[in-house]
């Protein structure tokens, strides 16, 4: 076994490692924080692959963006401390089974089709070709796809702007000054109103 | 002539000679262990003492000078200090995630070292994504705070560790985008590659005003995101305590000093690689005569005046500007910061595009 | 316009920003402006500003006069009771009977320094001195009487 699986399997097991103590503990915050070791698991995988591009892309996305995310709103949620109960046998059999079912699957598809064996020839794509590649309207370009989610993230950004908006009170004549000082005392106020109620 | 280029080639073909390349990068990979490990102790050290002298000198004081000659080894001996401290771990905290928290945050900033040209052919890892990588992996930074914050058990903690997540997470933006700027000039990701554009002069005077508003905002982002004052809301000391390395004692709180530290240092690298040339000797278009005569000064001094140089930039800020509010820190990026950095990038691509740089 | 005011906003934050700058820089670079003392070492050379307040001292001239009347108002300015006058009655050559200081007792572990006692004294018989160096291994020491043996108050004051 050369050094390179060795540090394959290595890599391997820790993803594996971290998935399974994710979904296993009990304590919320420390789900996350597997989830965010297996993540970077899968990046420190592409990185052994060498599409040190794809690498970093997963930790800006997934583990600086979505993780962090997550974090997040489990500081927000009420007793993120607490350990949550344990789960009943029934949950757990139909999730070790709806997990079972998954592997099986996948491992189905896989033995059928098999890969096609390239993995001698390195892959090694320049950050301009994936650009190129991205807004080219050719046959194999992305130009349609990637527009159409820039089309969906600007109107998810036009939407938040439209929520924080409607915090205002109607009143959207005031100078701008003005309104983000009013905007920051509803923000404050509003979950204790909640709490209230 | 002397060089750090040559001492690393010899090692290395010594090393490929001897044993096989398994072992010889295994070997390679221990001494670049020990100089990482190393270079970490010195800056740690160097660098407390360097703000602390920096800040008396700047608050018309003297700082420390009991300890040696002007002071030298204050900062040995607080680090030995530190190394005797019992470290305390709360009653209630969640001990894991406790104790894990530093090494993560020491871990990341080791990370980030690897891309970093240190002088002419001196560099750990030239990967061909030099740019987003940092930018990958400086935003693990704020998981080791998150849980720090979190795992302590403190309020003040997970306030510092919420505030220093909103910061370094808004932060980010504007400073990734100046970086792009640099980016989009050398047409580059790979930090030798930028370094090598700078040849005829660094993108700072080369870049005209675009390029300098964009430094500014790198040097205003960076050090919100290395949490240093005036943006310092994560440890406020008079509203916090110390924000999220609250509870650490020790030596698990002299890692979060150290990373500080070494975060100042590589953001400062960074800094000093896209806008100043990294160890790139000061070349004006085709004077031969004069960049002949720079090329005299060996690029490792080069390259450390220029970080270090930045680094005083910010410590200078630190001792001068009073700290924000933290309505005050988002208003700075949302409506400042980012949109300004935003339109300095397509001015920047149209002078790229169009070919008006030097 | 919104443009106009977003850009000045800009503009003068900058610079103002690049004012403080310019001072602290300023500072930086002339370490002349450094006001540390370095105490033990230039115990001799010691530069105290006028303002200091070290203690609470009763100024006697060449004569062994003080001006002291004892009239208590320091006694009463003084916000903790560091200041104790224990006056006695002296007899002046007409018969008459005229009061006067027996005992000025300091109680300096108790003093603030707030300078209240010499604002109230009519006569400017009590100054502050600009000592500083009080440390002593018995408490009591700390209590002093701060009028000499043998001085009287001087002729004339009233």
């Amino acid at each position: 076994m050369s050094a390179s699986a060795i540090i394959f399997y290595l890599i391997s097991a820790f993803i594996l490692g971290a998935g399974l103590l994710a979904v296993t503990t009990r304590k919320i915050f420390r789900a996350a924080i597997w989830l965010l070791f297996s993540l970077v698991g899968i990046a420190a995988l592409y990185f052994w692959m060498q599409v040190e591009f794809i690498a970093a892309i997963q930790i800006i996305v997934y583990v600086g963006g979505i993780v962090v995310l997550i974090i997040f709103s489990i500081f927000l949620t009420q007793q993120s401390g607490k350990e949550m109960p344990k789960p009943s046998t029934g949950k757990t059999l139909f999730s070790i089974a709806a997990a079972l079912f998954g592997l099986l699957f996948t491992y189905q598809l896989i033995d059928q089709y098999g890969f096609a064996n390239n993995a001698t020839r390195p892959m090694n794509v320049t950050v301009g070709e994936i650009g190129t590649q991205m807004l080219s309207t050719t046959e194999h370009g992305y130009i349609l796809p990637f527009e159409v989610v820039s089309m969906l993230l600007l109107a998810a950004m036009i939407g938040c702007i439209v929520i924080a908006m409607k915090n205002n009170g109607g009143n959207i004549e005031e100078k701008t000054g003005e309104g983000s000082k009013l905007m920051i005392h509803t923000d404050i106020s509003s979950p204790q109103n909640i709490q209230e109620d | 002539m002397f060089s750090l280029e040559g001492i690393t080639n010899a090692i290395q073909n010594w090393l490929y000679n001897t044993f096989n390349p398994s072992w010889a990068l295994v070997f390679e990979c221990l001494i670049v262990i020990l100089l990482a490990t190393g270079l970490f102790a010195i800056l740690g050290l160097v660098l407390v003492l360097m703000e602390r002298k920096v800040a008396a000198h700047i608050q018309i004081r003297l700082g420390p000078n009991r300890v040696g000659p002007g002071g030298m080894f204050q900062t040995v001996a607080d680090t030995l200090k530190l190394i005797m401290k019992e470290g305390l771990t709360p009653d209630l905290a969640d001990k894991f995630l406790f104790n894990l928290a530093p090494f993560v945050v020491m871990i990341v900033a080791m990370l980030l070292l690897a891309p970093i040209a240190f002088a002419r052919g001196f560099q750990i890892w030239d990967l061909n994504i030099g740019v987003l990588y940092v930018s990958a992996i400086s935003s693990l930074s704020v998981i080791g705070i998150l849980m720090a914050g979190w795992a302590s058990n403190n309020k003040y903690s997970l306030l510092g560790a919420m505030r220093s997540g909103a910061q370094i997470v808004s932060y980010e933006l504007s400073a990734g985008l100046s970086v792009l700027s640099i980016v989009v000039l050398s047409g580059s990701l790979q930090l030798s590659d930028i370094i090598a554009s700078q040849e005829n002069g660094w993108w700072l005077f080369k870049g005209h005003i675009p390029v300098i508003i964009s430094f500014v905002i790198f040097i205003i982002a960076v050090t919100a995101e290395t949490n240093r004052a005036p943006f310092d809301l994560a440890e406020a000391e008079s509203e916090l305590t110390a924000g999220f390395h609250t509870e650490y004692s020790g030596m698990r709180f002299a890692l979060f000093f150290l990373a500080e530290y070494i975060n100042i240092f590589i953001v400062c690298a960074i800094g000093a690689t896209l806008f100043l040339g990294g160890w790139m000797p000061l070349h004006i278009g085709h004077w031969q005569a004069f960049n002949h005569i720079m090329d005299y000064i060996p690029s490792s001094i080069w390259f450390m005046g220029k970080t270090f140089f930045l680094i005083f930039l910010i410590m200078w800020f630190r001792w001068t500007f009073p700290r924000l509010r933290v309505d005050q820190l988002l208003n700075l990026e949302w409506k400042y910061l980012l949109p300004i950095s935003m339109f300095n990038l397509i001015l920047v691509t149209v002078i790229a595009i169009l070919g008006w740089h030097f | 316009m919104f443009l106009k005011e977003y850009i000045s906003d800009v503009y003068n934050g900058v610079t103002s920003l690049l004012k403080g700058m310019r001072k602290t820089g300023y500072y930086f670079f002339h370490p002349k402006e450094i006001i540390t003392q370095q105490y033990p070492e230039n115990r001799a050379t010691l530069n105290l500003p006028e303002r200091f307040r070290g203690e609470v001292v009763m100024t006697h001239d060449e004569h062994n006069e003080h001006a002291c009347t004892g009239c208590t108002a320091c006694e009463l300015a003084c916000p903790n009771g560091t200041i104790k006058i224990i006056t006695k009655f002296d007899v002046t050559p007409e018969g008459k009977k005229k009061k006067a200081i027996d005992t000025f007792i300091y109680h300096l572990e108790l003093c603030t320094m707030c300078n209240l006692c010499i604002v109230a004294c009519p006569t400017d018989a009590i100054k502050m001195a600009q000592n500083f160096e009080h440390s002593v291994f018995d408490r009591n020491k700390l209590t002093k009487k701060l009028n000499l043996p043998g001085s009287k108050i001087r002729e004339g004051v009233e």
